[in-house]
C-alpha cells in the first residue's frame, strides 16, 4: 500500500500548488480632479499657495502646497462628502453631492464606483474662492465622473 | 506465471508515479507468431472521482461530488461521460463569490497504451464537450477606491444569479491502472477552452462548475484521481 500513500501525497501537492497569477492593472475608482483657475482672465490657470485639503473631520490629503489641479478622493460609502479648502487660514467648505454607482472591473480589481449626477456646492462666504463656473456661480453639476481622462471640477480664485 | 505478476507490478509503478517509458523490444520476424490471443474485458466502467473529498479536507473547497463511467468500444477507443455537481468559493482581494451547480461532460478516449498479455492499463487522450447550470452568489465584496484617505465598508449583503450556463470542450490526458482484478484508478489532467458562458449581470463568474477556475484567457485546468470498477459484459 505504500506506493499508493506516495502517489496520493503527490497529487495532494499538485492541488497546493495553484497561487495567484493576475494583478489589478485596469482603471478603479476615480479621483475627482479640480483645476484651479484665475478669476479675473478666466482661461488661464492659476496656482493656489498655501493650500491645504481635507476632508471633514479626517487628515489633510494637501498640505500648504502650491497647486493648480489636485486630486480629491470621494466616499464611496454615502452620496455626499465635505471638504475642507483652505488658502492660508482662509476656509471655504466645499459641499459635493452625487450617486455611487458600483461597476465590476476583473477579478483582481473587483468594482469600481462611478459618481453620477454630481453637484458641487461652495459656501457662500467665499473667503478665497470666487465661484466654480466663469460667470463666478457657487454650485455647478456634472453629469459623471468616471474616469480620470480629464479635469471635472474649475475653481475660480 | 510468476514472471508475469513480476512484469503486471513493474507497469504499475510506471503508471503511478510518472511513466517511464519502456524499453523497446525488437521485432524478430524468425520466430513464429504466438497463436495465444489474450483476451480482455470490454464493458461498463464506473467510478468516483475521490480528489474532490480530499481537496475539501486539504483546500478551501467547499464540495463536490463527480462520478465517472466509460463504455469500451472497440480494443483503443472507449466512450466516456462524467457527471458532478460542485460548490466552490472563490475568495479575491475584493470579491467573495460562490459557485453552486451541476455538470455534464460526453466524449470519447484513446488508449494509446499497447498493454502486454491480458493487462488493461491506459494512457489516453480524452475529448470532452461540457456543459454546466449553476448559480453564482456574491457574497461580499468591497468597492475598490485605490485610496486610504476615506474609509471604506465591505458590503455583505448576498446578491445570487441563478441559470448561469457554461459550456466547453476539453482534451484530457490521463493514466489508467488496473489495481486489481476490474478494479482501476485513473489520475488525469484536462485543459479545457469555454466556448460560451452566461456572465451575471454587473459580475462576473470566477468559477464554473466541471470547469474551475475560469482563467482571463477564458481557459481552465482540472486534475482527476479516481477509483472505478468495470462491469464486464464480455471478454475479446
Amino acid at each position: 500500500m505504500k506506493r499508493y500513500y506516495l502517489f496520493l501525497s503527490l497529487i495532494a501537492l499538485l492541488f497546493l500548488s495553484c497561487e495567484k497569477d493576475d494583478f489589478c492593472i485596469d482603471p478603479i475608482t476615480p479621483n475627482m480632479i479640480i483645476r484651479f483657475y484665475d478669476a479675473t482672465n478666466t482661461s488661464n490657470t492659476k496656482s493656489v499657495s498655501n493650500l491645504s485639503v481635507n476632508p471633514e473631520g479626517l487628515d489633510v490629503i494637501y498640505s500648504n502646497e502650491s497647486l493648480d489641479s489636485i486630486l480629491i478622493p470621494l466616499d464611496v460609502t454615502s452620496g455626499q462628502i465635505i471638504y475642507n479648502f483652505s488658502k492660508g487660514n482662509n476656509q471655504d467648505i466645499i459641499t459635493i453631492d452625487y450617486d455611487v454607482e458600483e461597476v465590476f472591473v476583473s477579478r483582481s480589481c473587483g468594482f469600481k464606483a462611478i459618481f453620477n449626477n454630481v453637484t458641487v456646492t461652495s459656501d457662500v462666504s467665499n473667503d478665497w474662492i470666487i465661484g466654480l463656473t466663469e460667470t463666478s456661480e457657487n454650485t455647478i453639476t456634472i453629469p459623471t465622473i468616471e474616469n480620470e481622462s480629464a479635469a471635472h471640477l474649475q475653481i475660480f480664485h | 506465471m510468476n514472471q508475469q505478476r513480476i512484469y503486471k507490478f513493474f507497469i504499475k509503478i510506471c503508471f503511478l508515479i510518472v511513466f517511464v517509458s519502456a524499453p523497446a523490444q525488437q521485432k524478430n520476424d524468425s520466430i513464429p507468431k504466438d497463436s495465444i490471443v489474450y483476451k480482455t474485458n470490454y464493458g461498463l466502467r464506473l467510478g468516483i472521482d475521490i480528489s474532490k473529498p480530499i481537496r475539501s479536507l486539504l483546500q478551501d473547497y467547499n464540495s463536490g461530488l463527480e462520478i465517472v463511467g466509460d463504455y469500451r468500444i472497440s480494443k483503443k477507443w472507449y466512450a466516456a461521460a462524467e457527471l458532478g455537481n460542485e460548490e466552490f468559493t472563490s475568495n479575491e482581494d475584493f470579491t467573495n463569490s460562490t459557485s453552486k451547480g451541476s455538470y455534464m461532460k460526453i466524449g470519447v478516449n484513446y488508449n494509446s497504451y499497447n498493454n502486454w498479455l491480458d493487462m488493461n492499463n491506459e494512457i489516453f487522450i480524452g475529448l470532452r464537450y461540457g456543459f454546466a447550470t449553476f448559480e453564482e452568489t456574491l457574497n461580499s465584496y468591497q468597492v475598490n477606491t485605490g485610496n486610504t484617505i476615506l474609509p471604506t465598508q465591505s458590503i455583505t449583503t448576498p446578491s445570487t444569479q441563478k441559470g448561469l450556463t457554461a459550456h466547453w470542450t476539453e482534451i484530457q490526458l490521463g493514466f489508467r491502472a488496473e489495481l486489481y482484478n476490474n478494479l482501476f484508478i485513473t489520475f488525469s489532467s484536462s485543459y479545457k477552452i469555454m466556448v460560451s458562458i452566461t456572465e451575471p449581470i454587473n459580475f462576473k463568474t470566477h468559477y464554473a462548475p466541471g470547469f474551475n477556475r475560469i482563467y482571463a484567457s477564458n481557459t481552465g485546468f482540472g486534475f482527476n484521481y479516481t477509483i472505478s470498477y468495470l462491469i464486464p459484459f464480455r471478454k475479446k
